[in-house]
């Protein structure tokens, strides 16, 4: 939650907030989560109860599986942004270099070419 | 700065800042897992229509109840500890600043091109212009290159304090006696808000502390220098 956006910048999707504290909109990977969870808990309840017809123990494996999948893929998209993050900023470092030195001895294209022609 | 009613962090203006934010959405995501378990464990003591009293062993629960919570916490320990190195690394500091704090003010040293020093007073309601904001903003504001490491040194005059600019991540308490040590580098220019973080007496609400970062070009041309 930040100050009103500029003119020109996106608006900042309306939090909703799980239990009270978990901004589902606003936080990376947990609107994904959260939904693969959801049909998790769903498949695997419901899948349970076809089987074996009981509704208690259906309902603990519907929320077990919630827990378990949500969990898997929060790790999973996690993993997945915080490599994303590692490469933007390689690649701005990267461009703010061959800004600053093309044309210099120091220019990271020249010393790649200079490395691929030996 | 944080607006009214904002319960959550501060949009981040340093990496470590960035990191810590991930690590908050990490434990609370692991957080909100939790509650859920424990609430419908809860409804499920409410429905259930087993009444035995005199149930006694438990062996394979008490095992589960024991190795889980110890994963948990170690899923959250790791993240944990990385952040907390990461904040100790040494990165060779291009500026160092010395903010002493003060009964009921900030004082702050250029020591590394001359002797620039000046006081920090939160700026009185009545000396406020249209559109400054009330109980944070400075008379003198600490002018700050970006994308450049910068070393401050904090220590107080008087009776204990604590600097912290949220956006940051910035917290370091500001002990008579002693010299205390943190170093941070910002992403992005702009003006950015903290305020002392330590009870200190009548006015301790009213001691903000202003940082003015800006490009590293116009810091070089030496506007911080002609105050």
């Amino acid at each position: 939650m930040a100050a009103p956006p500029e003119p020109g910048e996106p608006e900042e999707r309306k939090s909703l907030k799980l239990l009270g504290f978990l901004d589902v909109e606003n936080t990376p990977c947990a609107r994904h989560s959260i939904l693969y969870g959801s049909l998790g808990s769903v498949v695997a309840g419901f899948g349970h109860f076809l089987f074996t017809s009981e509704i208690r123990r259906s309902c603990d494996v519907g929320v077990g599986g919630f827990i378990l999948v949500t969990l898997g893929c929060w790790f999973h998209c996690r993993y997945n942004y915080a490599k994303q993050r590692i490469q933007e900023r390689i690649a701005r470092e990267e461009i703010k270099k061959k800004i600053l030195y093309e044309g210099t001895h120091l220019d990271p294209e020249r010393k790649h070419n200079g490395s691929s022609s030996n | 700065m944080a607006h009214a009613a904002q319960v959550g962090l501060q949009d981040a203006t340093s990496p470590i800042m960035e990191e810590l934010i991930t690590f908050h959405d990490h434990a609370l995501m692991i957080i909100f897992l939790i509650c859920f378990l424990v609430l419908y464990a809860l409804f499920l003591t409410l429905t259930t229509k087993l009444t035995n009293t005199n149930i006694s062993d438990a062996q394979e629960m008490e095992t589960v109840w024991t190795i889980l919570p110890a994963i948990i916490l170690v899923l959250i320990a790791l993240p944990s500890l990385r952040i907390l190195y990461m904040t100790d690394e040494v990165n060779n500091p291009s500026l160092t600043i010395k903010s002493i704090g003060h009964q009921w003010y900030w004082t702050y040293e250029y020591t590394d091109y001359g002797g620039l020093i000046f006081n920090s007073y939160m700026l009185p309601p009545l000396f406020l212009e249209p559109g400054d904001l009330r109980l944070l903003d400075v008379d003198n504001r600490v002018v700050l290159p970006i994308e450049a490491p910068i070393r401050m040194m904090i220590t107080s005059q008087d009776v204990l304090h604590s600097w912290a600019v949220p956006t940051l991540g910035l917290k370091t308490d500001a002990i008579p006696g002693r010299l205390n040590q943190t170093t941070f580098t910002a992403t992005r220019p702009g003006v950015y808000y903290g305020q002392c973080s330590e009870i200190c007496g009548a006015n301790h609400s009213f001691m903000p502390i202003v940082l003015e970062l800006i490009p590293l070009k116009i810091f070089e041309m030496g506007p911080v220098f002609t105050l």
